[in-house]
């Protein structure tokens, strides 16, 4: 697949995603998107996370032409979305949060539909069904109605018919929410390989492993705005350093002594972060290899009992709460461990 | 369908790029009239349950009825036998029937997905609900001639031949489309199966009771008579019932200048385009509000 594709006009466009000043307000007077900036250029695996609420959905929704901005310029694959709608349609590939297939029909006639939905030439729609159900690996229930399939097999099957046309621009909204770990990694398998074939995707995450594993770039999106933007590791180093989790076996009072011991201590740096956990204290620093050791046994000259300690690399989560202050709702666990209605 | 013999299946997982094409409007329709005819043979049960009331109708009315009825009947309908006089009403009571599960489908794709999968892509809105407007209006077409079929094996005899038995199914489908108009807006308001299917079948009994379906409108009480004149169900009975008998059956209004079937024939068709267009205008204005906004 070719990186650019001609744009009506002749002219060529390297980005998939061009955000300015995107708003939309609801007729309610919900502000679900205020104010997006946001370039993505071609070919490049992006993410959007965020908690439940941030405006994910909706700021989707609106790159797919299936809400109007109401305020902002907003170009997909180089087509106005509001003055040509249709040209965004024919150029992108949308999954919705909640899994979309018809029930009645088989996999290989949602597949089908699609297709003919998306003007894919009648000699081209065999070979394209029959390879996009051996991507999903949905080949050998083909013929069977999809009302009878696992929630990781409807999701395959929706992934599939959002695939037909091979757009260029792919948007996932929550692809794996509610699949079990086995069904979210085969999911993943075949983003990647989407991207690996030149295909920009646009995906939407509240799970931190997710966007972890599988973004160059990702957007951090709270109360509808973006407060952050970089690749996973850039974000990361905005948290300033390393973690180290201290585990004690005591109280609240405990727990303050500990951390005034931290704070006399002078081990680390000014702007060290020490906080307080539900089992202990943590320490963000740069130095918080180096000088962990020490840390420990001016803890124990001060009569605390360490239960245990963990030096780690922050994660996204880390890089949320640095950003928001708050905790992702979902917390630092897995996708697939909040996941068990799917069996696949 | 052939498989070009140029494409590079190289491995499971290798992607084909796609010459996309766009529809013609025509395309689509034909796309989506496709998909739900294929979706109504999937679920005869639906096909079934909208012919089982009628025919019961039919079999019960003319056995229990007949009799009584057929002694009332007089002026242009005097001296025919009952089963002629209910089976253009029956033909009617087919269209209500099968046009209020309109709705039942739009519920169903709003709730599965499938709306908002095909509002993504890039086919013509208008062209979706055509296609899918069509794939019911020839089932409903179907259905009616089942119970024309039906009644003929019952007794009754199309006067007009072939010709007014395609002329009820004219009448019955240009009805249908205000049921199927008043389904899918109930869909739209309640996003619910079950209020879509209740509140379109409420209205079905006083309607078709409240009419000429089921016995001469001289032999009822004034205030239905008086109902009777306001009420959408008489003009399609009466229009379908001229088109059985090649004569003029209406007595709710009287158009002068108007002679022979024509005096019923023309306020009929008026009063149901009329009504076709007043609810179906409301169905776009709601479903196009549906469509540009999110559905959730």
């Amino acid at each position: 697949m070719s990186p650019a594709r001609d744009r009506a006009d002749g002219t060529m466009t390297q980005l998939a995603v061009a955000a300015e000043g995107v708003e939309l307000t609801y007729a309610d007077g919900t502000r679900a998107v205020a104010g997006v900036d946001l370039e993505v250029p071609r070919g490049e695996f992006f993410g959007f996370l965020g908690p439940n609420g941030a405006g994910k959905t909706t700021t989707i929704k609106t790159m797919a032409s299936l809400l109007s901005p109401t305020a902002g310029q907003l170009e997909i694959n180089g087509f106005d979305v509001t003055e040509s709608p249709r040209k965004v349609r024919q150029s992108i590939g949308y999954m919705a949060q909640e899994t979309s297939v018809d029930p009645e029909m088989t996999a290989e006639e949602n597949l089908r539909f699609a297709c003919e939905a998306y003007g894919v030439p009648r000699g081209e729609r065999q070979t394209r069904i029959d390879e996009l159900l051996d991507l999903v690996d949905l080949a050998e229930v083909a013929d069977k109605r999809s009302e009878g399939f696992s929630g990781g097999m409807m999701k395959r099957l929706d992934a599939a018919t959002a695939l037909v046309h091979a757009p260029p621009l792919v948007f996932l909204d929550e692809p794996t929410t509610g699949l079990d770990p086995k069904a979210r990694n085969r999911l993943w398998a075949y983003f990647r390989e989407l991207n690996a074939a030149g295909t920009t995707v646009f995906l939407t995450t509240q799970y931190l492993e997710e966007a972890d594993q599988l973004c160059e770039r990702l957007s951090v999106i709270v109360g509808g705005r973006i407060v952050a933007t970089g690749s996973p590791e850039e974000l990361k180093r905005e948290v300033g350093g390393e973690i180290l989790d201290i585990e004690l076996s005591a109280d609240q009072a405990a727990r303050d002594r500990a951390i005034a011991v931290v704070e006399e201590s002078t081990l680390f740096e000014p702007d060290a972060t020490i906080e307080e956990t539900p089992t202990g204290i943590s320490v963000t620093s740069r130095q918080a290899r180096e000088r962990g050791p020490d840390l420990l046994v001016a803890l124990r000259d001060a009569g605390h009992e360490v239960v245990g300690f963990n030096v780690r690399a922050p994660t996204l989560d880390d890089v949320f709460l640095a950003i928001t202050g708050e905790e992702l709702a979902a917390g630092p666990a897995a996708a697939g461990e909040a996941a068990v209605e799917a069996e696949q | 369908m052939s498989t070009p013999p140029e494409t590079e299946a190289t491995s499971s997982a290798s992607i084909t790029p796609v010459e996309r094409s766009s529809n013609s409007f025509l395309g689509d329709v034909w796309v989506n009239y496709k998909r739900w005819n294929l979706k109504a043979v999937r679920n005869p049960f639906v096909l079934v349950v909208s012919l089982v009331q009628p025919v019961i109708f039919l079999v019960l009315f003319t056995q229990v009825f007949g009799g009584v009825v057929e002694g009332t009947l007089r002026g242009p309908v005097g001296g025919l036998s009952y089963e002629t006089y209910l089976a253009p009403a029956i033909a009617i009571q087919v269209a209500i029937a099968a046009a209020v599960t309109s709705g039942i489908g739009l519920v169903n794709d709003i709730e599965n997905g499938m709306f908002e999968k095909v509002l993504v892509s890039p086919m013509n809105r208008t062209a979706v609900f055509l296609g899918k407007t069509l794939a019911e209006v020839s089932r409903i077409a179907a259905q009616i001639v089942i119970i024309l079929l039906l009644s003929v094996a019952l007794g009754a005899s199309v006067v007009t031949g072939l010709a007014g038995a395609v002329g009820i199914v004219a009448i019955g489908v240009l009805f249908s489309i205000s049921f199927a108009a008043f389904s899918n807006s109930l869909a739209v308001l309640t996003r619910d199966q079950e209020s879509t299917i209740i509140g379109a079948n409420l209205l079905q009994f006083p309607l078709l009771f409240l009419s000429s379906a089921f016995i001469p409108l001289e032999t009822l009480p004034g205030w239905i008579q008086a109902f009777a004149t306001l009420n959408p169900v008489t003009y399609a009975v009466d229009g379908a019932r001229a088109m059985m008998l090649g004569q003029d059956v209406i007595t709710v209004i009287d158009l002068p200048g108007l002679t022979g079937v024509a005096h019923t024939l023309v306020p009929a068709v008026t009063v149901l385009v009329g009504l076709a267009v007043v609810l179906g205008g409301i169905a776009v204005v709601l479903l196009s509000r549906a469509s540009s906004s999110a559905v959730a």
